[in-house]
């Protein structure tokens, strides 16, 4: 049953992100997916191409396809021309590694290249010695592979995962792809104790400080680059949430981008579900344990329209963070929106609370806050 | 004359995009080779839906009268050909035939 006074949806999702594969070349220290890597198998050529066509049933515009890595499926090219041919669009979120002049020519058939809107390379260091700590042995094949990208004029997207390994480094980064590559702009986030990186947290997450730290550097690298690094998480992200909780409290003025009050954190899914490599429908690839059904048994509308646990995280969305357990008494609840669902279920066991890595008041606590910035 | 060549010339629907109807009142449609986006009004869905078979702009208008209540015969000719137009150029629908 739904809650009586549900949100107004769109009828099918918009877009669907899939992990086409568990399989890696790649042992990342904070991957989120690593859990579900072990022992969950693939899906076959013909069963994603099933489920593409249904896709085109459900009007869905676009597919990112990850992993897993992506480009490790021999099948690969004939998946994309599957979500062609079924008129949509795509983007592959890659390590890298794989990617060489052969692949690029591949993406020269059909509307391959047309269809594509990006792919995105993970780069975690300026230099072999950083990024390999938590991407291990990979660091020249995936400079390799952006390099190519980019003289090839792909469209493409960069990520670098914040971790204590590369904190540091974080100024030769921005140089190193800004400048030296050449790209546009690049996405960072951090490393958080989900998958393997719960299993490295003490060797890779971030402490409170070196948030601050982080946060820091971006803001000089923002003055430096301004408008070519963004961010949905992360230090970046919350330096700009945090900015806005602090001048919400001292004017009264609220943040007119997002719902302050509230658990009102990630839209994902009023626009957007996920699937495992083995078919199984999740609400979002942070929240894997939640599972709504599976592509070969179940019907994917019914699901967006009608599961109770998707419903269940929209309707997140009305509860005050003044009601949310552990934040009754927050100076902050007025202004925070509890962050991702997905943290927040991961570290206490149910969407329904506030992410304690994204908490203000602790981090103001052991920081002294952005202000100290 | 004009109108009489304009009528030779028919239109549908480019079977690649994306037709979405997520509200009551219109939908939006979605071309996947241009990753363009336009929203529609009832009006222009219900032309949209007419474009799922060839079309010439007096059917079209001639549709629009016998469904919707109120339509302008001095400006629904213009409006509709500014639409198709619109929608001509941007890739959402093309001409299937032109007889002259």
């Amino acid at each position: 049953m739904r809650a009586k006074n549900s949100f107004h949806i769109i009828p099918t999702p918009k877009t669907v992100s899939i992990s086409i594969t568990g399989k890696c070349n790649l042992k990342c220290k904070y991957c989120f997916y690593a859990n579900e890597m072990e022992g969950l198998k693939d899906l076959s050529t013909e069963q994603w191409l099933n489920f593409f066509k249904k896709l085109k049933d459900l009007n869905v515009m676009d597919v990112s396809l990850t992993g897993g890595e992506a480009f490790i499926r021999p099948d690969l090219f004939e998946l994309i021309d599957g979500i062609i041919s079924n008129n949509m669009r795509y983007n592959i979120l890659s390590n890298g590694t794989l990617i060489n002049e052969n692949i690029l020519k591949k993406f020269e058939i059909g509307k391959r290249r047309l269809r594509l809107d990006y792919i995105q390379i993970s780069i975690d260091g300026s230099c072999a010695e950083i990024h390999n700590k938590s991407r291990p042995n990979s660091f020249d094949r995936a400079i390799n592979g952006l390099k190519l990208l980019k003289e090839n004029n792909f469209p493409l997207a960069v990520r670098t995962t914040i971790n204590k390994h590369n904190l540091c480094d974080l100024e030769n980064i921005a140089k190193l792809l800004l400048e030296d590559i050449g790209v546009s702009s690049f996405g960072n986030n951090e490393s958080m104790p989900i998958g393997s990186g719960c299993r490295n947290e003490k060797e890779i997450s971030l402490s409170s400080k070196e948030k601050l730290k982080a946060m820091r550097i971006i803001k000089k690298l923002l003055q430096k680059y301004p408008g070519r690094l963004n961010a949905q998480a992360g230090p970046q992200a919350k330096l700009k949430m945090y900015a806005e909780m602090e001048h919400a409290k001292k004017t009264g003025e609220k943040s007119k981008t997002w719902q302050m009050g509230y658990l009102t954190a990630c839209g994902c899914v009023f626009s957007k579900i996920d699937i495992l490599h083995d078919g199984t429908i999740v609400p979002c690839c942070m929240l894997p344990g939640l599972k709504l059904g599976n592509i070969l048994n179940d019907d994917l509308k019914e699901i967006w329209q009608n599961n109770k646990i998707i419903w269940d995280i929209r309707n997140r969305r009305k509860i005050p963070m003044k009601e949310v357990p552990g934040c009754e008494d927050c100076e902050w609840a007025p202004y925070c929106n509890g962050s991702c669902p997905g943290m927040a279920h991961q570290l206490t066991g149910d969407f329904n609370r506030a992410n304690p890595e994204d908490c203000y008041r602790k981090f103001k606590k052991e920081t002294g806050g952005i202000d100290a910035l | 004359m004009r109108t009489k060549d304009e009528n030779l010339i028919e239109y549908i629907k480019n079977p690649d995009v994306v037709l979405r109807e997520e509200d009551i009142d219109g939908a939006l449609l979605f071309n996947p080779d241009t990753n363009q986006i336009k929203v529609l009004n009832t009006t222009g869905l219900f032309i949209w839906k007419l474009c799922e078979k060839k079309h010439n702009i007096a059917n079209i208008i001639k549709a629009l009268k016998n469904s919707f209540d109120q339509v302008p015969d001095d400006k629904a000719a213009e409006q509709v050909k500014s639409f198709i137009n619109e929608m001509k150029e941007s890739g959402f629908i093309g001409i299937i035939k032109d007889q002259k």
